[in-house]
């Protein structure tokens, strides 16, 4: 009886997300993602560059193979609404600037190493899916790095990477509304704090 | 030694009770980890900064200093030497969970690697297809679907849940190392299981050194940060493991919000 009604609830729930993602490329998005982690191994990791030209091609790559107004917009949640369109488009660069520094910094520690893809996972959102990859760790069991990618039209982006269980997208959101909620100066206060980090 | 197993005994009954007790999950149905209580956040603020002190001034100079003064090399074999001491704590683990292949590879390993890795230096197994699958008294819990119950930081230990604590305690008791050394003099006794907890700690620490620097330095609100994330990662614990994706598959409320973004953009 018990067991019954959880296959009914599994498929409910199997169908639904089918459904939902009936629009997702799935082999696609997966391409995507590999395509986007090939070429920053081979063509910033690996390369015969200057630093100068490796943040510029990761700058670059970044932008393409991120929507970083679909994820700020997620990261400020209610406080989106109520900022302004100023507001809006300042934090979405100040997010930016500091998530390019901070990654092309610590980029190179995937020297060396190559992702495993595992296939793909259904999203409950529209558009969205999830492709899974490894990463060998230097020690120990290697990471479960997920994607989260949202395709529109014939195009993808990455919306959020998700390392062991933890969601980029999601510990921002946290910290973000729980700095302007406490912040006297609101948005504006998150803003500044933000261009200062990236101009150290 | 009793006294040490009468504080054991009302440390877990403790936490056992907590755990009962934690009807509330800080997190929602979709595992997004929610705004807490404010008596509980103010309390775990004030802790969160007493062992960031202590972190700053003790341990993290510590860990460094270790980093100084061995190379990556000896460092590897000194946390593959820590593991194996506790594939025993895994096997049982993976026992009480009825994972009973996991177990044997666990005690696969800790026999390959015990001998023909040299007490643990080298991950001779881990060469051979055995690979490390790690099991604490925390994910039987989880398996035996025992709630979380709320975030709360322990002075010292730092993050944690009243399940997690519980598993941390049981982990300790069921750790060869105290095992082996529970009929020993005291003294030995002592020596011992203090040398291998200090060993432990720097070991950790020196693992985490950049990691939690870069958090920090990107981080507006770095309790938020480490509260999220150690919730977060906590996900795939669960007794309902079927649903991978539960955990972080917010929804963007896409319409309502792509419309705003439209009117901003068309400003």
């Amino acid at each position: 009886m018990k067991k019954n009604l959880f296959v009914a609830l599994f498929t409910s729930i199997f169908l639904f997300s089918a459904s939902a993602n009936a629009a997702v490329d799935a082999t696609q998005a997966e391409n995507f993602v590999k395509k986007v982690t090939k070429e920053g191994i081979e063509e910033i990791i690996n390369a015969n560059v200057s630093q100068t030209v490796k943040d510029e091609r990761f700058e670059k790559l970044f932008n393409n193979a991120l929507d970083l107004n679909f994820i700020g917009q997620f990261v400020l949640g209610r406080y989106w609404r109520t900022a302004t369109a100023a507001q809006k488009k300042d934090f979405i660069n100040a997010y930016r600037e500091l998530n390019i520094k901070t990654w092309s910094k610590r980029f190179d520690e995937f020297k060396g190493k190559n992702f495993t893809f595992k296939g793909t996972s259904p999203s409950n959102s529209a558009n969205q899916i999830f492709v899974n990859s490894l990463v060998p760790m230097d020690q120990g069991e290697p990471a479960k790095v997920v994607w989260r990618v949202k395709q529109t039209g014939d195009k993808f982006k990455i919306v959020d990477i998700i390392i062991e269980n933890v969601s980029l997208a999601i510990t921002a959101r946290n910290e973000y509304t729980a700095y302007i909620k406490s912040a006297p100066g609101g948005i504006d206060d998150l803003i500044k704090d933000l261009q200062n980090k990236t101009k150290v | 030694m009793c006294g040490k197993f009468r504080l054991l005994a009302a440390c877990s009954l403790m936490a056992l009770v907590t755990v009962s007790c934690a009807t509330q999950n800080d997190k929602n149905t979709s595992g997004i980890p929610q705004e807490e209580n404010e008596t509980l956040e103010s309390y775990n603020r004030g802790m969160f900064k007493f062992n960031y002190q202590i972190d700053k001034y003790v341990l993290k100079p510590v860990a460094k200093g270790y980093r100084a003064v061995t190379t990556p090399y000896v460092r590897e074999r000194v946390n593959n030497a820590l593991a194996n001491i506790k594939e025993p704590i895994s096997a049982f683990n993976h026992l009480l969970q009825g994972e009973f292949k996991e177990s044997g590879i666990n005690l696969s390993r800790l026999a390959i690697n015990s001998t023909l890795g040299l007490a643990g230096m080298y991950d001779v197994a881990g060469g051979w297809g055995l690979q490390q699958s790690k099991a604490g008294f925390d994910d039987t819990l989880a398996k035996w679907c025992v709630k979380d119950g709320p975030f709360i930081v322990l002075p010292l230990f730092g993050p944690a849940t009243p399940r997690s604590t519980v598993g941390m305690i049981v982990d300790a008791v069921t750790n060869p190392i105290y095992l082996a050394t529970l009929d020993a003099p005291s003294s030995t006794e002592d020596k011992v299981s203090y040398g291998y907890t200090a060993i432990s700690v720097i070991a950790f620490r020196e693992s985490t050194l950049d990691l939690l620097d870069d958090l920090e330095r990107n981080s507006v609100d770095f309790y938020t940060t480490m509260r999220s994330a150690f919730l977060q990662n906590r996900q795939n614990k669960g007794c309902l493991n079927g649903n991978e994706n539960a955990s972080y598959d917010f929804d963007f409320g896409y319409e309502e919000e792509d419309q705003i973004f439209d009117e901003m953009e068309a400003d």
